[in-house]
């Protein structure tokens, strides 16, 4: 069991010691439902840090967000961030730090085991519940999840309603860290990939039909580019007017940004856009799952993640985000890399 | 209607061993189907996920990426992370449902004028039953 006194403790200390500037966590969300990120900068202030079962966000985002700022201040404050983080979320680190984007000084990571647990997933919960609001979601005892509605209160274990992505979890405790809450606890995953095995074994054109019904809704919001840790560009290629302008750009450059998908929301558009951001995460995506919980219109965006995840486990015997220090998916190859489909 | 369909290909070749191959087909007079609209590139490891969506969105019926054979890249080793990205590149674009005959990639000498040739009649063969690419082309 992770122990939350020992978490805010650890958290107190640091922020006492001046190591940090600030520690990146959850507390109680505000409308008692699920976790929100907190920034704690004060000691005093760090028994607000929680931890339970609805800390469901990948806390990378903003790690990524203060590199940014920090690139365009005069006097950055270059103590590392302090952040809590999930098994899957340190590997976001991992990758982050293997792509140079960040250094391993600048995080300080406190660093929190699933053990058998995850996190939950609030569309289950709603189905649980039949349609009535959610007033408030408390986590008891011996993993259970207590939720109140109008008509009163509901127990449901939390195994009931984990996220999907974490009964595939092959990571449920952080792979990389500098302190470590709870146990490094084995479990088995007996199908990594399930969520996409229904989906590749249908025939081409029922997959065709699957994915042209969800992509048809995609309103190119991005928000599912937003919240990833991994979309740190100051440019996105899919995104025409999405440009880093800086006071030395010219018009005939911004107005010679090639157009590769065009802005309206069709469905080639949204397609293209959809398969370069996949391709784009191929060897980078490590299923925190933000993207498809950010999508206002419920795209599954996870499988087309986890469709390359599989892909470069079976074809390249690469696993996403174990180790820094190792080349990345598609910066390296090997000799023997599969080529039977070349002619 | 599908009976007198002419498929359209996209070839990105790579200027050292398959562009230089396709030459070859043209200045020996072999015959070959004439679907392909070339383009050259320095190497298949320059070409970008984004050239083959784009292709097909452009209205490609199959796309074809061709470089040297392993181990005779003008740049070492631009082939073999061609190798890589195309099989993550196809997997994705099965996974989607695009039928999986309309993309190829393919290993073209300069000597090897007649593989080329035959690498595109069998593709053509191929693309003509499957009829026009319509799931990823952009309407005009
Ligand atoms: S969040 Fe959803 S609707 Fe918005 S761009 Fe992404 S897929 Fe499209
Ligand atoms: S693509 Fe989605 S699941 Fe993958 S890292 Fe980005 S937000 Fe997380
Ligand atoms: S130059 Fe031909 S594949 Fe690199």
């Amino acid at each position: 069991m992770v122990e939350m006194e020992q978490l805010q403790k650890e958290a107190k200390e640091i922020l006492k010691q001046g190591k940090v500037k600030f520690v990146i966590g959850y507390s109680k969300g505000s409308q008692n439902l699920t976790a929100t990120p907190v920034f704690i900068k004060k000691p005093e202030h760090t028994s607000r840090l929680i931890w339970d079962p609805t800390c469901v966000q990948n806390l990378v985002k903003f790690i990524v967000d203060d590199k940014q700022k920090q690139s365009r201040e005069k006097k950055p404050d270059e103590r590392p961030v302090g952040i809590v983080v999930k098994g899957c979320d340190s590997r976001a680190i991992n990758v982050l730090i293997q792509e140079k984007f960040i250094d391993r000084d600048d995080v300080y990571i406190l660093g929190l085991s699933c053990e058998e647990l995850g996190v939950v997933d609030e569309k289950k919960i709603a189905q649980k519940l039949e349609g009535k609001k959610i007033e408030k979601i408390e986590f008891a005892k011996k993993n259970n999840l207590i939720v109140s509605t109008k008509d009163g209160e509901k127990k449901i274990p939390v195994k009931d309603v984990l996220a999907d992505r974490c009964l595939e979890c092959k990571a449920h405790f952080p792979v990389i860290y500098d302190q470590l809450f709870g146990e490094e606890t084995e479990r088995e995953v007996k199908e990594p990939y399930k969520s996409i095995k229904k989906t590749e074994s249908q025939s081409p054109k029922k997959r065709w039909d699957f994915w042209k019904e969800q992509l048809e809704k995609c309103i190119r919001c991005y928000a599912c580019r937003s919240i990833c840790p991994m979309c740190y560009c100051d440019e996105c290629v899919a995104d025409s007017i999405n440009m880093a302008v800086t006071a030395e750009t010219t018009a005939e450059e911004k107005a010679q940004k090639i157009k590769w998908i065009e802005r309206s929301p069709a469905l080639s558009e949204n397609i293209g856009y959809h398969l370069i951001r996949a391709i784009h995460l191929a060897g980078r995506c490590i299923d925190c799952g933000e993207c498809e919980r950010a999508c206002p219109v419920d795209i599954p965006l996870r499988l087309l993640n986890k469709k390359l995840e599989k892909a470069a486990h079976e074809l390249f015997d690469y696993d996403v985000g174990f180790d820094h220090k190792k080349p990345s998916l598609i910066s390296s190859f090997k000799d023997e890399d599969p080529e039977d489909f070349i002619r | 209607m599908t009976k007198d369909f002419e498929p359209t290909i996209v070839a990105f070749l790579c200027k050292w061993c398959s562009s230089a191959g396709s030459d070859l087909a043209g200045v020996s007079r072999m015959k070959y189907p004439p679907n392909v609209i070339p383009i050259t590139v320095m190497c298949s490891g320059s070409v970008s996920p984004l050239y083959i969506f784009n292709a097909f969105q452009k209205g490609a019926d199959g796309v074809l990426v061709s470089g040297c054979h392993p181990g005779d890249c003008h740049y070492i080793k631009g082939n073999f992370y061609a190798r890589r990205r195309i099989a993550l590149v196809k997997e994705l674009l099965d996974f989607i449902g695009l039928e999986s005959e309309r993309f190829k990639m393919s290993w073209v000498s300069a000597a090897e004028g007649t593989k080329y040739t035959e690498i595109i009649k069998d593709f053509v063969k191929e693309l003509k039953p499957l009829g026009p690419q319509k799931k990823l082309r952009r309407d005009q």
